[in-house]
């Protein structure tokens, strides 16, 4: 597998560990969904960074790529990567949990642009998806639909109704990440519902599917570019990845799937977080 | 009034303005829950077949494949028979239709008693209640075939939501071809001065016919075509009413939460007089022959005119 460079690895690792840190400081006004948005944070951020036909300054550009979040309460995640990419100014981030707050605990179309669909209900966001790479596919446009899922959230019937459809309808501009972080809120999913084997069932469905380290960005990069993986079929991403990586005291801990941050964990916290940026740059020579 | 005595059946229709529609608006797209060609998707499928979308037996996913379409610019138009198309999918036509006031129409078959024989898995008659629960939605439910076709052209045009309620039964020609269709907008089919008749789809005619079985009683009864359920038309219900001082209400569909639910909101808010709700008493639906199960639910015209000869002389 071809590396990416050494500059490229340094500012992905960079922007997603700002976004991290950030993440942390709207810790400070309210409760954050914080490990299923630390665990799907590296490949948002290569997406936006490097895959994805966008144009911060025309959120509603007609042949940009569509991001749907399925898994709504990620949307942290999302916020961080929308304000460092100047689809809003950053202060807003800071309005968290405020009354009538633009950056919500779920994402909301309305009130933040670069939000192409509001989210939160689980099971939402790949129909959705579909619908929009189904009539692109027969208006003969080339932009591609990227879907963020969970893996809990594979449990809603919804999911796998979607799955068959864009088998079904052979929608190769689709394509869907499984952030695999394998834990839910009551616990890990092998536990709460266990909805492995995914592969297996998404082949099944008429996808194709690879299975990559959701934190090495030299595998994100390889996968992403290399979409579809197969004419004719959707493409599944499987981000095999730790819930809340980054922050230590948290990493692969149900109780992080959402937390109440005490004011003075966010520095340590920050701290933490900053100590892992440096490794992760050490890893590539930055 | 026309009174011709023709009827028509409303997938027949649906299907023909469906082609009309085709043909202006390119941005028209079916969404078929694998029940669409028999119910009036047919020819629509075969003249634009790439603009028929079939997805089989699964409504939740089909509900959003189809608001993603409306975000994509298309004009979706969903159906299924009504307890899939909003029970089944209750959560999508509330996400990601309505809080998103994407332009989707829901068009539910087979609404009341329309399958009566198929019994309540299929003879749900809470659609209104639970679709008008929900912000930014309409609701429009045709009489007859002019207002079916009409009605259909409307819904399209309106940007947002709707649910489009579609009778089985053949329906009696009320209206002439050009007949006036404005969403929102209730019709005085007949007026009268001793009651108000409010009735929708299948009920209007039924309810005529209830009024004209009056007037032997001396009863001179105004009867109202409430087409389209959300937003109802608040000024119709208060104008009549002033006038008359009695409303019956006349459903196919559970009292709770229906028409006669709608209207009370209005009255009790705005004009207080005495309501009377005719239609199904918060049951599931018997089994039967169409006419036998309305006949037994009280919905025959000789039956909706004795209870309203009974509240009118109380």
């Amino acid at each position: 597998m071809p590396k990416i460079s050494k500059e490229l690895a340094t500012k992905l690792i960079n922007k997603s560990y700002k976004g991290r840190k950030n993440i942390l400081k709207m810790a400070k006004f309210g409760e954050v969904h914080i490990g299923g948005a630390y665990s799907s944070l590296d490949i948002i951020t290569v997406l936006y960074n490097e895959i994805m036909k966008h144009d911060p300054k025309n959120p509603d550009w007609k042949d940009r790529d569509r991001f749907i979040l399925s898994a709504g309460h990620k949307c942290l995640a999302l916020y961080v990567t929308l304000a460092d990419q100047g689809y809003f100014d950053e202060d807003v981030l800071w309005t968290y949990n405020s009354f009538d707050t633009r950056v919500p605990m779920h994402p909301d179309e309305k009130v933040l642009p670069g939000i192409e669909f509001p989210t939160g209900s689980l099971g939402h966001g790949l129909p959705v998806s579909g619908g929009i790479a189904i009539t692109a596919k027969r208006d003969g446009d080339d932009y591609r639909v990227f879907c963020v899922l969970g893996d809990g959230e594979c449990g809603e019937g919804s999911i796998w109704e979607s799955a068959m459809a864009a088998g079904h309808h052979k929608l190769d501009n689709l394509v869907a990440i499984l952030d695999r972080n394998k834990l839910q809120v009551n616990g890990r999913t092998e536990n709460v519902m266990s909805t492995a084997p995914l592969e297996d069932k998404f082949l099944a469905f008429g996808w194709e599917v690879k299975t990559i380290n959701g934190h090495d960005f030299n595998q994100i990069y390889e996968t992403l570019t290399s979409i579809p993986f197969k004419k004719d079929k959707p493409s599944l991403i499987i981000i095999d990845t730790i819930k809340c990586k980054g922050l230590n005291f948290g990493e692969d801990n149900f109780k992080f799937h959402h937390w109440h941050c005490e004011s003075d964990k966010v520095d340590e916290g920050i701290e933490l977080v900053e100590k892992v940026r440096r490794e992760e740059l050490a890893k590539v020579g930055g | 009034m026309e009174d011709k005595n023709i009827y028509e059946n409303p997938r027949e229709v649906i299907s023909d303005a469906l082609l009309e529609l085709g043909e202006k608006n390119p941005d028209i797209v079916y969404v078929s829950c694998d029940s669409s060609l028999g119910a009036s998707g047919g020819p629509f499928n075969e003249k634009y077949p790439e603009r028929h979308f079939e997805f089989g037996i699964q409504e939740q996913s089909a509900m959003g494949h189809a608001a993603g379409m409306a975000l994509n610019g298309k004009i979706p138009i969903i159906t299924a028979y009504v307890p899939f198309i909003t029970c089944r999918c209750f959560e999508q036509i509330r996400d990601d239709v309505c809080k998103t006031e994407l332009n989707v129409n829901i068009m539910g078959n087979n609404c009341g008693f329309s399958v009566s024989a198929l019994g309540p898995t299929h003879v749900v008659l809470e659609d209104v209640g639970i679709i008008r629960s929900l912000p930014n939605i309409t609701i429009v439910s045709p009489a007859d075939g002019p207002e079916y076709r009409k009605a259909l052209h409307e819904i399209v045009k309106l940007e947002g939501p709707v649910y489009f309620r579609v009778h089985r039964q053949k329906v009696k020609r009320l209206n002439g071809e050009d007949t006036d269709f404005e969403i929102g907008k209730g019709k005085v089919l007949k007026s009268g001065k001793d009651v108000t008749l409010i009735a929708v789809s299948s009920t209007v005619s039924r309810s005529l016919d209830a009024a004209k079985l009056l007037q032997d009683e001396n009863i001179d009864a105004e009867v109202i075509n409430m087409h389209t359920l959300k937003p109802i038309d608040e000024d119709l219900i208060i104008k009549s009413s002033t006038k008359t001082k009695k409303v019956v209400t006349v459903e196919e569909h559970n009292i709770v939460n229906g028409l006669g639910s709608a209207v009370s909101d209005v009255l009790s808010a705005k004009n207080p007089v005495m309501l009377k709700k005719i239609g199904v008493n918060d049951v599931f639906a018997k089994v039967g022959e169409y006419e036998e199960v309305m006949d037994y639910y009280g919905l025959t015209p000789e039956k909706i005119a004795n209870s309203i000869k009974d509240f009118v002389n109380k």
